[in-house]
């Protein structure tokens, strides 16, 4: 499927060299069926851009409609949209990206589009155009409501005899080019807007006689001026190669439309805008039935190996615009966005590259978020290559079994981060963090102490094969101490660190950016330089010192009181959760002392009343008052954190108080690793080995078919075992130490169904993301901070602070 | 028409009597001057520009009431100020202000004026005329001078199209609302609805300046006639990316686009192959022309339709009743419009401001002065060399069309 007037230019060339038939689709309707799916399928995709400043807009779909679709190519054609498949061109100019750029060589002998975008960015316009200063000697004409500033002819000053082509800065024609195209694009949007909404109010209402038809249609356009933009359209995006990405252009557009709409109107853009056509087509192969797609079952990737630094251009400068294909290539349900430039020679190389791209790629572990890979074919030569613009366009997986999760009770309003990367500070701060940690992931030290990994394992292997089990060496840099790890590890380092550089220059280069996200793009990173669980090693150490204690504190736990029991577990919990090896002060603890010994030293601290301590509540809701005993809950879900300790002897203990109240108890762990989070391939070990120590979980891990091996052992004893109510484990679909609750596996929201009870435990669960979601049934948030930022900032505290947050059903 | 030689020939030669009133209009680019001679010195500065110009047609059949005379018209352009303040000068121009009511023995003149150089150039006009400027609101002039124009000027405009010009016949009484755009350096879009009843409701930055600008630096033109003399030999195809460039030949029907509607003005330009040099000047001119002209004609038709106007009249140095930039014009109206609104223009296209300015000697102290009657007729076409030195726009001898008129 193809679409642009280049589909039916080079249908012939298709055929001839590819021997396939291009199915040309109509280049509005790809452009509105394009613009639709990525409007509904991927969340922020569209943005306002004003004086430099990115910020990102959730749109309800159900609220989508009536919106105007800028396209800002070659001209400009306004297209309002009115639903799927419903859509008008209500109107165009043929001054658009191409006079730009058309003018913009002639007069600059500039090479590129994106060569001459830069140049404005340090132009001065008032040397070539004649403001209204210039005429009023410096006043304003504030009768009319022009400042001095306005530019009242583009060019104007350019008729000036005392100076030539060759006398003028580029730079500065660059910027009078934008800014009288952007402008002149602003304006024309601004009143067809007007005069649509006025057409279509007169069109809704029987018209009077002539007579009156006068004032009515004063009255009428009263109203169309006051309220048109928000009575007839909903939003304004713009899309188009003029645009792509190009912040200072943005900025010039949204002035434009704010300037002649009077601040009424703000023009909104689209990550993928550059793709809008190419999507479109492809969304006409109906037997995909993307239309269908759900926003949470869409996850964007980017590919980690080879960031775009500042805006450069890779590849071969950028020719005709105008001939520069999009494709959208759909392998293994993933969506990828390729530029490709549309030349003779292109042709001959793309049908080399079309073999190559249709070759299998490593495909993510269906029902995850996906695994980053190198799968993007842009990476594969010069002729393919992914957009060089300031937005950084990842590869969009399509995850049917991600739902989102059923408990919030806003799904709509809900946003998992509680810190916004899009302040400077809060980002700046987080970065240096970043970089700070990143010689622990790669720790030389680790790498001496541990026995080096056997080089059994090639470069290639697909990212799915696991490592055999007895290894337990491939931790951090143990996979390990061999070069090729070593070279993994710096590769690693300087990828992520080129990264964050990136996302200091330009944070919305990746969508919107709230910390979690921060997070996660590490762990993709991580993996996408085939470390698959850097922690490994680690987590099964502090897993089996862990075990070790365990009966000890149970037997301690069983001798309490059921008051004092539930006090000393949360205080488990609060005081395990200090074993997070993604917070650089506990990891400064693990240099210096044993697991246990922090662990003592961190029960002792725990003195009430905590920083937010809604204890009394939870107790109160648990135990009840005045000897009244409230009915226990249904089902609990647990999300855990961490290895070691804090699952360990923090939530299997709670876990199992629950059980013993009779409360089913679902574990909600990680699907793929993440720092030393525990993930649900891993707690089904853990629990079966806690089970040997106690009769509670053990019969609760059996009864919720965790304890396969143990099948046979209590068959016989089946009856008096069923009494038991279960303890699930279910994975949670994300491989980040936060968690999206929009996007759980479907396991969990199927899990999520009965439950009357949510525990967050951890910092990333409870503090990062998740602090401020409400759920429909209980919730306690549970966590230690360990981080000083962060304890100022989200509870006014101190480092290691605990939170203990209780939340009825809302 | 060579003033300076003009001036130099007759210095001091003209009773100051016969001047009465000038007014001025300063913008971006021109200055434009309306003064008024009255008839009984025989002006001879009229005999002249009589004679030069063929035939002005400024031989009077009627009667003359009270006092006869001609409005004369002059331009120049705005960097070359000390050219126009030299020319009022000799001719003692700038006598013909108003000296203030109030203050009869006071040597306080002033002059009328509007248009933004009124208030940049006012201390000049002071330092080297002695004058002060009274300053004229720019779009009220604008719209006194068309208003004016439009009801005593017998046959003042027409339309264009398909290189036919036909006057129109307008109504008095009939003329209001109409669409007023002003193609200067910039383009002011005017909602008209009486004497002095009006509303700026549009404008844009892409006029005249845009034109002259962009071309001087593409086509090294030393003159704005010359640029558009050009276009009339160019082809807007080689440079201007058409529907039928992007779609193989084939119009978008779906849309209604026709293979030859434009696309994207210059949008072949940014071929690698060629570089500015390879390009033919005429080409650029009629790719810049039809560019600024087309969008000019869109906003106009899209505003006109926002207030329900069914007559536009365009106006300003622009135009200078350039068939091809009319044509422009004219076809993007229809086009956008379906035909539903026209586009008019005006033979005094350039001299509405200073027109109004000059009109508006009306409201102060001489009160006996009025335009009742303006029975001139002027050809169109009049063809005069254009002197290079003197003054570069000068293409055209609307310019020094005077209007017979008595007061």
């Amino acid at each position: 499927m193809a679409t642009g007037g280049g589909a039916y230019k080079f249908a012939d060339l298709f055929k001839e060299r590819l021997g396939v038939s291009i199915d040309k689709e109509d280049e509005m309707d790809c452009l509105v069926a394009g613009a639709n799916f990525l409007l509904k399928a991927i969340r922020h995709e569209a943005f306002t851009h004003m004086e430099g400043h990115k910020e990102f807009v959730q749109i309800d779909h159900n609220d989508l409609f009536p919106y105007l679709l800028v396209n800002v190519g070659s001209g400009v054609s306004m297209i309002k949209v009115d639903g799927d498949g419903k859509f008008q061109r209500v109107s165009g100019t043929n001054v658009g990206g191409g006079t730009y750029w058309g003018l913009g060589r002639l007069l600059t002998k500039c090479n590129s589009f994106d060569e001459l975008l830069e140049l404005s960015q340090r132009g001065d316009n008032r040397t070539i155009d004649m403001l209204v200063g210039d005429i009023y000697g410096g006043m304003d004409y504030s009768k009319i409501g022009l400042s001095a500033s306005t530019i009242a002819s583009s060019f104007g000053k350019a008729i000036s005899d005392k100076k030539e082509l060759e006398d003028h800065r580029p730079e500065d024609i660059s910027l009078s080019l934008l800014r009288m195209i952007s402008y002149n694009i602003g304006q024309e949007l601004i009143i067809r807007i007007r005069l649509n909404v006025l057409l279509e109010l007169c069109s809704r209402i029987i018209l009077p006689k002539r007579a009156i038809l006068a004032i009515f249609f004063r009255f009428l356009r009263r109203i169309s001026y006051l309220n048109a933009l928000r009575f007839g359209l909903k939003r304004i995006f713009f899309g188009g190669f003029f645009i792509r990405g190009h912040a200072y252009t943005m900025d010039t557009i949204s002035f434009a439309v704010h300037f002649w709409s009077q601040g009424q109107a703000q023009a909104m853009f689209l990550r993928h805008e550059g793709f809008l056509g190419a999507l479109g087509a492809f969304m006409s192969y109906e037997k995909l039935g993307l239309d269908d797609l759900m926003v949470h079952q869409l996850v964007e990737r980017f590919p980690m190996g080879a960031p775009y630094t500042g805006g450069k251009i890779h590849g071969p400068p950028l020719g005709n615009l105008n001939e520069k294909a999009t494709l959208v290539l759909l392998l293994d349900l993933t969506l990828h966005f390729v530029w490709v430039q549309l030349q003779i020679s292109w042709m001959e190389k793309f049908v080399l590259k079309g073999t190559e791209i249709t070759a299998p790629v490593p495909m993510a572990p269906p029902g995850t978020t996906g695994l980053g890979g190198f799968e993007v074919p842009s990476s594969k030569g010069g002729t393919l290559r992914s957009d060089a613009s300031a937005l950084n366009v990842g590869v969009l997986h399509l995850v049917p079994t991600l739902e989102v999760f059923p408990l919030l009770a806003n799904p709509k309003m809900y946003e998992p981060n509680t810190i916004d990367l899009s302040d400077h500070c809060e980002l700046e701060y987080w970065f240096t963090v970043l970089s700070e940690h990143l010689p622990d992931l790669v720790d030389k030290d680790l790498m001496k102490e541990l026995p080096p990994f056997p080089k059994k394992r090639e470069k290639g292997n697909s990212p799915c094969v696991h490592w055999p089990y007895e290894n337990n060496h491939e931790a951090v840099a143990s996979e390990g101490g061999t070069d090729d790890a070593k070279r993994r590890g710096d590769a690693f380092a300087r990828a992520f660190s080129a990264h964050l550089a990136r996302l200091m220059e330009e944070p919305a280069a990746y969508g919107k950016l709230g910390l979690a996200n921060l997070l996660e793009l590490r762990e993709e990173c991580l993996r996408e330089f085939q470390f698959l669980d850097a922690y490994r090693s680690i987590k099964q150490r502090e897993n089996e010192v862990s075990l070790a204690v365990l009966p000890d504190l149970l037997m301690e736990l069983d001798r309490m009181d059921e008051e004092a029991r539930l006090l000393t577990l949360i205080e488990g919990v609060l005081a395990a959760n200090i074993f997070d090896w993604g917070s650089r002060a506990c990891v400064d603890l693990y240099h210096k002392g044993t697991i246990i010994d922090i662990y003592r030293m961190s029960r002792n601290k725990m003195q009430r009343p905590w920083r937010v301590d809604d204890f009394d509540l939870f107790r109160e809701r648990m135990l009840g008052s005045e000897g009244k005993k409230p009915r226990p809950h249904k089902r609990a879900l647990l999300f855990v954190d961490n290895s070691g300790a804090d699952v360990v002897l923090g939530m299997l203990p709670l876990a199992r108080e629950l059980l013993r109240r009779g409360t089913e108890v679902v574990l909600v762990a990680n699907s793929l690793p993440a720092l030393n989070d525990v993930t649900a391939m891993e707690l089904p070990d853990i629990v079966a080995e806690a089970a040997k120590h106690c009769d509670i979980l053990r019969r609760a891990a059996e009864a919720g078919g965790l304890l396969v091996d143990a099948m046979t052992n209590t068959l016989d004893g089946s009856k008096e075992n069923c009494s038991s109510v279960p303890l699930m484990v279910v994975e949670n679909g994300c491989g980040s130490p936060c968690i999206d609750l929009r996007q759980v596996s479907s396991e969990l929201a199927s899990a999520a169904k009965h439950a009357d009870l949510i525990i967050l435990e951890g910092m990333g669960r409870a503090l990062h993301t998740n602090f401020n979601a409400r759920f429909k049934c209980e919730a306690l948030k549970l966590a230690m901070v360990k981080n000083q930022r962060l304890a100022e900032k989200l509870i006014k505290g101190e480092i290691y602070d605990c939170v203990c947050r209780y939340e009825p059903a809302s | 028409m060579d003033h300076l030689a003009h001036v130099s020939n007759q210095p001091n030669s003209q009773p100051q009597s016969q001047i009465s009133h000038l007014a001025l209009d300063i913008g971006g680019s021109l200055i434009k001057l309306v003064y008024f001679c009255r008839y009984d010195d025989n002006c001879r500065d009229d005999d002249e520009l009589r004679s030069q110009n063929e035939s002005l047609g400024s031989e009077s059949d009627n009667s003359r009431p009270v006092l006869g005379g001609k409005l004369h018209f002059a331009k120049f352009e705005t960097s070359k100020i000390n050219d126009c303040l030299e020319f009022i000068h000799s001719m003692k121009l700038h006598l013909g202000g108003f000296h203030d009511c109030t203050a009869p023995s006071s040597d306080k003149i002033f002059i009328k004026a509007t248009g933004g150089g009124a208030y940049k150039f006012a201390d000049l006009f002071k330092e080297k005329l002695g004058v002060s400027l009274d300053k004229e609101d720019e779009m009220e002039c604008l719209v006194t001078g068309a208003n004016f124009l439009l009801k005593a000027v017998h046959q003042e405009a027409f339309t264009y199209l398909d290189g036919q010009k036909e006057f129109a016949q307008i109504d008095p009484n009939d003329l209001y609302p109409y669409l007023l755009v002003n193609i200067g350096s910039g383009v002011s879009m005017i909602k008209v609805d009486g004497d002095g009843k009006f509303e700026r409701v549009s404008g844009t930055s892409l006029g005249g300046g845009t034109f002259w600008g962009l071309g001087r630096l593409l086509t090294k033109c030393k003159n704005f006639d010359e640029l558009l003399e050009l276009s009339h030999q160019g082809n807007n195809r080689v440079i201007d990316m058409l529907v039928g460039d992007i779609y193989g030949g084939t119009d978008y029907a779906k849309i209604g686009l026709s293979a030859t509607t434009i696309a994207s003005s210059f949008g072949k330009a940014i071929s690698d192959n060629k570089g500015l040099v390879d390009y033919k000047p005429e080409d650029i001119s009629r790719s810049l022309l039809r560019m600024i002209s087309n969008n000019i004609g869109q906003i106009s038709y899209l505003n006109a339709l926002r207030f329900g106007l069914k007559r536009i009249f365009f106006a300003g140095f622009f135009i200078r009743g350039h068939a091809y930039t009319m044509d422009t014009i004219s076809v993007a109206v229809n086009f956008w419009s379906k035909g539903e609104a026209e586009a008019m223009f005006l033979r005094h296209e350039g001299f509405l401001g200073a027109l109004g300015a000059f009109m508006s000697y009306e409201k102060q102290c001489l009160d006996g002065l009025t335009v009742n009657k303006i029975p001139q007729r002027f050809p169109i076409s009049v063809s005069s060399a254009g002197n290079k030195i003197y003054c570069s726009m000068n293409g055209k001898s609307n310019d020094n069309e005077s209007i017979e008129c008595t007061v």
